[in-house]
């Protein structure tokens, strides 16, 4: 079923608008993914798309029909909280069961369903115990089962990954992706983690304030984010200020670089680079700095982090993080070397800066 | 760091026990003193007899308890007891409910509005009993209103339904306090799980709502069913002597007989009314849990 959401905004009373004219669609079996900071509005709209908060504007409409106005509990949408919200009172077939009940389906349907429901999310055995009873891992399948039992238009996910450890967040990451495209369902997910979003996201729409900042797919939104908050939210990176001072050159203090995007000469530009896209050359192999920019800085800081060295580089009158794979890291650097920072123009984000005057 | 369970325990049953021990001592004591000695005190007493003075005779016997267990008034008494107990308990918990729900979910104004649920608490319940009183009065405020109307008044006071209103007045404070402790446990976010799944407004309060404030509802109405048992201020004066309770019973027997070892013998019953409804509250929690 395709989901389309078109202007939507909430406003509560008097303060400024939780969600600002928020417009996307889903395609069948399609996995969106909200993303954004704490407070940007993401759980509203899954809440507005759910029919538990109303919209003060907009439309929503799944399969061509306008729910907008529907009370949820005709809407049809299998909804999974952040706290998983199970029914305490209730064993755990109960608590799959329960969607099944209010759908007035037959017993032994139901019985049947709930039996393969609690299979999908692998928890055959749990069935007769209460959720308490059950670790936070289990208490999320069933909680997933619940949601899809009723096989529902849309399904809705709330963070749900967020209250599992770190391990278990991204088994449970995978799994969720192949049961959505197995049983291809139109789905929403919510999450403040960009990683989440980006593993298993068809498509992601990034909010700031309410506001859409950039829609696209993972790679769109990683490679070229539309705004600097959107380039800062999906990973590190670089910030430094310069002005244009070429059709694709950006004078930064003494030095000129390349870049991937053209400007106007004496603006005001944002450049942005990923430390992991900048390489670190010793200061006496220039022979070995092959690349669009070759700027000079000297070594600061050395943080080691495991699966990448992190480093701090004073270059172009600021520090600028270089990450390198420890694996390429035999190299051997040391803080207070005099080093190389090499880049491509391709990987040189610009975003120019919008003066008052 | 213990690495055995059993040194664990021991440890902790040491210095940990005779603190609690310590702590604990006081209100034994006052307990002691000032409920167990008393009670065994009244349990001797039923055993007693009484002369027409008031004067207790030194003889043990059984002589009070066989009359009161022949007597089929003391029957009808107790019955009448339990059941109009029972009754204004389940008056007090269907008033009491919705306001308690209201309450809890008050976004603005909760603590106002338990503060003005309870604060019939500040009043003396022989003050509301005589508002109850002039309202419900031959001439009160409420037939009147109904002669106003036209059609002729049941009589509200000196009967049962009169103690029924009374008491249902005096104890909802109580059932709504107990009601909001058990609303305290209860998720919005449940409900909304529910209402996703397809749940109306009705059903979820019903498969929802009430299965997880069933701890608050037993709760307030063995509270309630107590206090309704052994008051008799209330009934006493909106009655008006015409409505026989355990309670008042005691209270007629003690005071006004002077037949100590009858009053010490219904307030023996009263106790096992009690040990009974504690009982059944224990039971139910344990098939809630």
């Amino acid at each position: 079923m395709h989901l389309k959401v078109e202007s939507l905004g909430k406003r509560y009373g008097i303060f400024p608008p939780s969600v600002t004219d928020l417009s996307f669609s889903l395609k069948h079996g399609e996995l969106l993914g909200l993303l954004g900071p704490s407070g940007c509005g993401k759980t509203t709209t899954l809440r507005m798309i759910s029919g538990l908060v109303s919209a003060t504007s907009g439309k929503i409409t799944v399969g061509g029909q306008d729910v907008t106005q529907l009370p949820t509990f005709r809407r049809n949408m299998g909804v999974m909280f952040q706290s998983y919200a199970l029914f305490p009172h209730m064993t755990v077939a109960e608590n799959v069961a329960f969607g099944l009940e209010m759908r007035k389906v037959p017993k032994d349907e139901i019985a049947r369903r709930v039996a393969s429901a609690l299979a999908l999310v692998h928890l055959e055995k749990v069935g007769e115990r209460k959720p308490r009873q059950l670790s936070g891992g289990q208490q999320q399948r069933v909680a997933l089962a619940r949601a899809l039992v009723i096989e529902p238009d849309i399904l809705l996910l709330d963070e749900p990954l967020s209250n599992l450890d770190a391990k278990l967040r991204d088994n449970m990451r995978n799994e969720i992706r192949d049961i959505q495209q197995r049983l291809s369902i139109t789905t929403v997910f919510v999450t403040h983690d960009q990683t989440e979003a980006m593993a298993i996201c068809d498509r992601i729409v990034v909010m700031n304030g309410g506001k859409l900042e950039q829609m696209g797919t993972p790679r769109e939104i990683y490679e070229t984010p539309a705004t600097p908050m959107v380039a800062d939210f999906v990973g590190r990176i670089n910030r430094l200020s310069g002005r244009w001072a070429g059709k694709d050159m950006v004078s930064l203090g003494e030095s000129h670089i390349r870049v991937r995007n053209q400007g106007v000469e004496g603006n005001s530009v944002l450049v942005m680079v990923r430390p992991h896209r900048i390489r670190l050359v010793k200061h006496d192999q220039p022979e070995g700095a092959t690349a669009d920019n070759v700027v000079p800085g000297v070594l600061r800081q050395i943080t080691y982090i495991g699966d990448t060295l992190q480093y701090a580089v004073e270059a172009l009158g600021g520090i600028v993080l270089v990450d390198e794979a420890t694996r390429f890291a035999a190299s051997g650097h040391h803080p207070g070397d005099r080093v190389l920072l090499c880049w491509a123009a391709g990987d040189t984000l610009t975003f120019d800066m919008v003066t008052p005057q | 760091m213990n690495d055995t369970p059993a040194r664990g325990v021991e440890e902790k049953a040491g210095p940990g026990s005779s603190l609690l021990l310590t702590l604990l001592l006081p209100i034994i004591i006052v307990n002691i003193i000032a409920f167990v000695m008393p009670v065994a005190n009244l349990a001797a007493m039923s055993f007693r007899e009484a002369a027409s003075t008031g004067s207790l005779s030194d003889v043990v016997s059984l002589k009070v308890w066989a009359s009161l267990l022949e007597d089929s008034y003391y029957w009808s008494i107790a019955w009448r007891t339990i059941w109009l107990g029972v009754l204004i308990t389940i008056i007090t918990l269907i008033l009491s409910y919705p306001i308690a729900l209201f309450a809890s979910r008050a976004e603005r104004g909760r603590a106002v509005l338990i503060v003005l649920c309870i604060s019939p608490l500040l009043l003396s319940a022989v003050v509301r009993t005589y508002g109850w009183m002039v309202i419900l009065g031959e001439q009160g405020f409420l037939p009147a209103l109904i002669r106003q109307v036209g059609f002729t008044p049941p009589r509200l006071i000196n009967n049962e339904v009169g103690v029924v209103i009374g008491m249902t007045e005096i104890l909802m404070p109580y059932m709504i306090l107990s009601l909001l402790s058990g609303f305290g446990k209860l998720d919005v976010t449940l409900e909304q799980a529910a209402e996703t799944l397809g749940a109306n407004r009705f059903t979820v309060l019903r498969r929802i709502v009430l299965p997880l404030s069933l701890p608050g509802i037993l709760l307030g109405s063995l509270l309630c069913f107590v206090l309704a048992v052994s008051s008799f201020i209330t009934p006493k004066m909106l009655a008006g002597g015409r409505v026989a309770l355990l309670a008042t019973e005691i209270y007629d027997q003690a005071i006004v007989t002077l037949n100590w070892p009858l009053a010490a013998c219904l307030s023996v019953l009263i106790l096992t009314v009690f040990g009974a409804a504690l009982l059944f509250y224990g039971q139910l929690t344990k098939i809630i849990e």
